[in-house]
This record gives C-alpha cells, structure tokens and sequence, in this order.
C-alpha cells in the first residue's frame, strides 16, 4: 500500500488553479447565456470583408486631428498618471493606500469620463483625467510591486548620513529603474488604447469615427481607422523612445485640442443635486428625510440592478477568465520562436499584435452579427484580447530563454522546458488580468449585454446620475474584493514557496 | 534624476495648462445628432454653422456629440446652446434648463412615426394590427432614442400589457438603427424597432434585403425631432436672439444644409408640441 502511494504524485499549485478555473468555468457554463442565434450572418460579414479589402483612408474628416488627440490624451494621461502614481507607490504598504489605489483602478475609463463629462463637459480635461486617474492606481501597485523585489543590499554600500531620499533613489530605485520604464512603456500602449476607447462616448480620439462607422456600418471607413489604429501600436516602439516622452509631452499640450471654460458651478451642482437621491433632493434637514422613499429606491436599485448586473458581470468575467486561459496558451504557442522557424514567428506575433490592438468592444460587434445576442461575443472579445496580451507579454519572456541542449522533439523541449518556466508568469498575469476582465465588461454594457455597465450606461442615458454613482460604487466594490481575492491567491503561493 | 525632471516639467506644464483655460472666447455653439448617416458629420454641419454666422452676426460653432445623453449634458451645462434634439431628449433637456424653448422642428416630425421590422423565419407579415410578438427576441436602438425606444416600448407596453423585458424572450438596444436592421436582418434578434426614415433611406441605398427583413406594423405618428434654444441666450446674445435664430432655422432652405438632418424643411414649434413625449416618458418610467 505504501508502495502505490508514493507512486501517486500530488498535483502542483499551477495544476490545481488552473483546474479550479475550468472547473468554475464549467460549473457555470449551464447557467450562463450562451445561445448561438445565427440565421443569415453571412450578408453583413460580407459586408464587412469588403469593407476590410477597400479600405478607405479618406473616408473619415479630420483624420489627422483625431490621430494627434488620440495620441495627446495618451501621453498626458500617462503623464499624469505617473506623477499621482509613483509617490504613491512608496506609502502603497499602508492599506489606506493600498485600497484607495485598488478604488481608483477599479472603475472603468468610460465611466471616469461619464462622471467627468458632468462637471468638465466635453473638455480634454474630461479624457486626461479618465485616463490618469485609474493609471495612478495601477502604477501604483504595480511600481510598488517591483521595487519590492528590488534588493536591500545596495543600500548598505551607501553613506548613512545620506538623506532618505538619496538612499531611496540610488539604493533602491535604481536598480529597478529599467524595469519601470518597460513597464511605464507598455502603460503607453494601454493609454494609446483607453484614448481611443473614450472616442466610444465622444471624446475626439479615432474612437469616435471608429464607433460611428461601425455602428452604421461604413465597414471601409471602419476598416481603415482600425489598420491606422493597429499600426501605431505596433510601432510604438519605433516613434516613442522612453527619452522622445519629454518631448511629446510638450507637444501634446500645445496640441491639445482647445479646452473650453470651466464653470466651477457645474461641480457644485454634481456634488449637491445630481449624485443626491431623489428622496433627498428637496430636503432642508435630516429630520425632512423620508426613510421609507429612500429606502425603496436603495433597495430597488440593489435589487432589480446591482444584484443581477453583478451577477452576469461574474458570469461573464469567470467563463472570459478560462477562455483567456485557453487563447493565452495557443497564442503564446504560435508566437513561440521555440517552436517555428524566423518568419513564422513574426507572423504569430502580428496575429498577437492584432488580437490585442482591435478594442473588445470592436471584436463584440462583429461576434455579435456572427453569433447572435447572448454573452458569447463578449466571452470571445474578452479572450481575444486578454489572451493575446497575455501571451505577448509571456512570449517576449519565453523567447530569451535558452533552448535546452536535448535531444528531444521539439514540442516536448517546448512542453518539458519553455512552458514550466514561464507559466507560474503567466498565471500571475491572467489573475492581475482577471480584474482587467472584470472592468472590461462595462464596455460590454454599453454594447447592450446584462452586465453592470449595462444598468450604469442606462441610468446615465435617463439622467438618474444618483443611480448611476450608487452602481460605480458597487462596481469598484466588486473589482476590489476580487483584487483582494486574487492578490491573496498569488501571495499564499509565495509564502508557500519561501516557508 | 531624468524621471525627477520629467515629472517637474510635465507638472509645470499641467498646470498652465489649467491656468490658461479661460481665454477662449463664447461663441453661440450648437449641437445635432442627425437620425442617419453620421459619416463627414463636422464637415456638413460646419456649414450650417457658417449659415447661422451669416444670419445671426456672431461666431457660431458646431460641437460633435455622440450620443444624445452627451447632448443633453451639454445643454444643460450651457456648453452649448441650441441644439438638434430628438423627442426625448429635448424634453429630458427642457426640464433640466427651465425656460429653454423649442423653436423649430423639422416638417416631417409633424408626423413622425417607427417601424416594426422582423426577420422572415417568423412567419410575420405587415398587418394593420399589432402583431403577434410575444416570446420573441426583441431589439431597440439606442436606449436614449424616441423612435428606436421610447415610442416602440410605450406601444408595446400599450397592447401586450407587459413591460418588454417579461414580454420578450430576449431584449436588446442595438445602439443605431442601421444597427437594428443589421441585427435583424442578420436573424440575430427576430424583430426590431426603427426610424421609418432610417428605414425608408436604407431601403432606397439597397442595404436591405426584402427577402430576410421587412415592415410587420407601423406606429401612430408622435413628434419627434426639434431645435431647443437655451433658456439664458437672450442675457449672453442680446435681446432678441432667440427669436432671430428661430427665424433664421426657419428660413433655411438650401438643400444642401437641409440634407444633413435629413428634413425637407424646418417650422415652427413650441414646448407644448412634445407634450405627448414626456407622458409617454413618464409612463413607461424614463422620466420620473
């Protein structure tokens, strides 16, 4: 007996969660909205393929304007998010902090921009502030993440009568300076796509002439702007060097687009009229409220929309979450240099370069006339794009390994040497992604799917604006106890590794 | 150190950047959203803009919005002051700015009515009743939208008795109405809701396809789009304005900028016009 069982080998950690994932996933295959309703999605595909195949650069007006906004609410986003986000990675240990932090990452750039466009109106000050402000968040996290794993001993070569900001900058920071700057240059890349996103609400980015022609179905128009789109992300590289931001940055201000008057009353009336609940609006004191009123409208909201909404939010974020699983690995494998000769390689990362640069809500669409209505499209516009930032980020990763000097196949150096070192990685990007996930299906919400974006988006449209606060709240919430969740998940891995 | 300069410099230059806000001129600024083809939109409105200047005597401005929630959101924070609005959102923005006033609407908004399209695997045909589309799945257009929504959900409400999320098996907002014939025709939802405009020009461009998609019921007829002056544009322009630029709407005539909303011709309009709007707003609950 004894015998047999040590024959039984245990699980390893990765194993189980990854198991855990599909198992979820599984689970709740059977009460999630997934019907394929297609009868004759073949017209407008064709549509759309001739769109792609006569794409028209000349279709959409002021093109180069909407390029340069696009790129200027990027760099002064990021800008600004840098300059909120790096202090605060310093204090980030303290849990105020920490949670606020988790807070402003929490809530989506479209909804900053809902709630802004309030008090700023259509204003850049509007889409900068979108962009930097859950940026701040996620810098500071992730800022402090880094330099945590920086080593203490440089700070034992340095002079004790040093200030503490010396032997912070030289002793710490230094070391990982390399990595915050990759890091704040992939951020870049997400500003690019945020910006772009905000157009969806009317922001003058390439967003904006990209929603509208595909909502009205100018596919050639449409098909243009994403090629452009695509391509400045793909060569960010090439027009951003780390040392040019500076420079851009200066740019982009003088080329921001005008921004109109501030109207210091607007902020007065959001803060005193608009977020108040309706029970409350003509109240002088706090004996004049009426508890029962606003106790239904509370109730009613958490129950008729907060409740389902989060209900298919989860839904939605934890099928996307195993989807992603699955599109992480096949794209991370045919972009592999490990396993395909020099130009297939480059074709695998323009297929991962593609995956990630079309906008979710983009890839919904055309899902949506392939498939139908139902969460489906989200799931797979959800994979689609975390999959493939996922696996681009792991690719770069697990192309500077060394191939082992074995002589064994291809696919099983690739299983048997590649995939066990990076993947304990990759995981720890699909849990930092599943809260990315989770804010992404507002987007969705807009689109017409269930989720909480959904019930936010509404109550925007109907000007309830107390309503639409009350399910942010709920939506941050949400996206921190799920920060929460996997946060503890990765660190009980860690502690497990060190004891 | 070169991060520590970056960040001074980019600091520096925010500021000023908030600093230096308020040298823009006023300009009479306006807004719309036309019910179709919003391809080249600042181009063609940028020309009605230069029509008012003319008329009017002062600098006037086109702003692109994208939604009418945005529109309204402009109006009421008197970014802009006149707007093209659709039913509702014009009476959405006429309670949030008390004594803004509509002064024109289009002609055929008179008489504006919707369409209810479905997809041939239904078996439905035009009828001059109310069809029989109970258990069906069921698309709007935007949520915001008086002839993709507001009205289609009031007359549904009216004859199944039901709200739309208990009567249909599945309830969508398309966002557009191109997109609701899409989706429709595409068999992704079985029946729609949609501007009988939309419907008519998308018909005449050859973008339908008879065999999968077509009319089952048409709405009675609602006014629907209108020009909405701000309340305080006769304070910020002089005494007069509004009615000076009622009259100038009312006098455009050139094809060219009539096409862009499509409407063959502006008339007169007052608050009272939409009143049948808010009731039916209030009804079914959009309107508290």
């Amino acid at each position: 007996m004894a015998l047999l069982q040590n024959t039984v080998y245990p699980l390893g950690y990765w194993q189980k969660v990854t198991l855990s994932i599909w198992f979820i996933a599984v689970v709740i295959i059977p009460f999630a909205d997934i019907e394929i309703v297609n009868f004759d999605p073949l017209l407008e595909l064709s549509l759309m393929a001739q769109g792609l195949i006569h794409a028209d650069f000349f279709a959409t007006e002021y093109l180069f304007q909407a390029i340069i906004q696009t790129l200027n609410f990027a760099i002064i986003g990021v800008s600004l998010g840098l300059l909120i986000g790096a202090p605060l990675a310093l204090i980030y240990q303290h849990p105020l902090v920490s949670g606020c932090c988790a807070f402003l990452r929490a809530i989506h750039e479209i909804f900053w921009a809902l709630l802004f466009l309030q008090v700023f109106g259509l204003s850049p000050i509007t889409g900068i502030l979108a962009i930097a402000i859950p940026f701040a968040g996620t810098f500071a996290r992730v800022f402090h993440d880094i330099i945590n794993q920086s080593s203490d001993s440089p700070l034992e070569s340095i002079d004790s009568r040093a200030d503490i900001i010396s032997r912070y900058t030289y002793g710490k920071i230094a070391q990982v300076l390399p990595q915050l700057i990759t890091y704040t240059r992939y951020r870049f890349e997400c500003a690019l796509r945020s910006s772009a996103v905000l157009g969806f609400i009317g922001m003058p980015t390439l967003g904006y002439y990209l929603e509208t022609a595909f909502k009205q179905g100018n596919y050639s128009e449409g098909a243009a702007l994403l090629i452009i789109f695509i391509a400045l992300i793909g060569t960010i590289r090439y027009w951003c060097p780390p040392k040019l931001l500076g420079i851009y940055l200066v740019v982009a201000c003088i080329t921001l687009v005008e921004i109109p008057t501030l109207d210091s009353s607007l902020l007065v009336r959001f803060i005193s009229q608009d977020i108040i609940p309706p029970a409350l609006v003509n109240t002088l004191s706090f004996a004049d409220v009426q508890w029962s009123l606003l106790y239904t409208w509370f109730s009613d909201i958490i129950t008729l929309q907060a409740i389902p909404g989060a209900i298919s939010t989860l839904t939605l974020a934890l099928l996307a979450l195993a989807a992603s699983h699955f599109v992480t690995l096949n794209a991370h494998a045919i972009a592999s240099k490990h396993l395909w000769p020099g130009p297939l390689v480059y074709l695998g990362q323009f297929i991962l370069l593609i995956g990630r640069s079309v906008p979710e809500y983009i890839l919904a669409f055309i899902f949506l006339i392939l498939l139908g209505p139902s969460m489906l499209p989200a799931i797979l516009a959800l994979a689609i794009h975390n999959g493939s930032v996922i696996a681009y980020l792991t690719v770069q990763q697990s192309n500077a390994i060394a191939p082992p000097l074995m002589q064994i196949s291809t696919l099983n150096k690739f299983n048997y040497h590649i995939m066990p070192s990076i993947y304990p990685n990759m995981m720890a990007l699909l849990f930092y992604r599943f809260e990315i996930i989770v804010r992404e299906t507002a987007v969705f919400g807009i689109l017409g799917i269930m989720t909480l974006g959904f019930y936010i988006d509404s109550n925007f449209s109907e000007i309830r604006y107390s309503n639409a606060l009350i399910l942010i709240m709920c939506t941050a919430l949400l996206n921190v106890a799920i920060d929460h969740i996997s946060m503890r998940l990765l660190n009980s891995h860690k502690q497990s590794l060190t004891t | 150190m070169k991060i520590l300069t970056t960040m001074i410099t980019s600091l520096t230059l925010i500021l000023s950047l908030l600093v230096s806000v308020n040298v823009i001129a006023t300009h009479f600024t306006f807004t719309a959203i036309p019910d179709e083809n919003e391809s080249q939109l600042r181009t063609r409105f940028e020309k009605v803009a230069l029509y008012l200047e003319k008329e009017l005597g002062v600098k006037v401005k086109y702003l692109p919005v994208k939604s009418y929630s945005a529109a309204v959101t402009a109006f009421r924070n008197n970014q802009v002051q006149l707007a093209w609005f659709g039913g509702l959102s014009g009476v959405q923005a006429r309670i949030l700015v008390p004594g803004s006033q509509a002064i024109a609407q289009g002609y055929e908004d008179q008489f504006f009515k919707s369409y209810f399209i479905a997809h041939h695997s239904t078996g439905l045909t035009i009828n001059e009743n109310f069809p029989d589309i109970n258990d069906k799945t069921f698309t709007f257009g935007s949520k915001g939208s008086t002839s993709g929504r507001l009205m289609p959900q009031y007359f549904i409400e009216q004859h199944l008795a039901k709200k739309p999320q208990q009567a249909f098996k599945r309830v969508g907002f398309s966002g557009d109405h191109s997109r609701t014939i899409a989706q429709v025709q595409a068999g992704a939802y079985q029946v729609g809701a949609v501007n009988y405009k939309v419907w008519q020009s998308a018909l005449s461009a050859g973008k339908i396809d008879t065999n999968k998609v077509s009319v089952i019921w048409e709405t009675p007829t609602y006014p629907d789009y209108q020009w909405t002056i701000h309340a305080n544009v006769d304070a910020e322009f002089g005494k007069g304005f509004a009615n000076k630029v009622q009259a100038a709407l009312l006098n455009m005539n050139t094809p060219e900028l009539l096409s862009s909303f499509p409407r063959s011709s502006f008339i007169n309009a007052e608050n009272k016009d939409f009143e049948p709007i808010l009731t039916v707003a209030k009804k079914i609950g959009l309107i508290d």
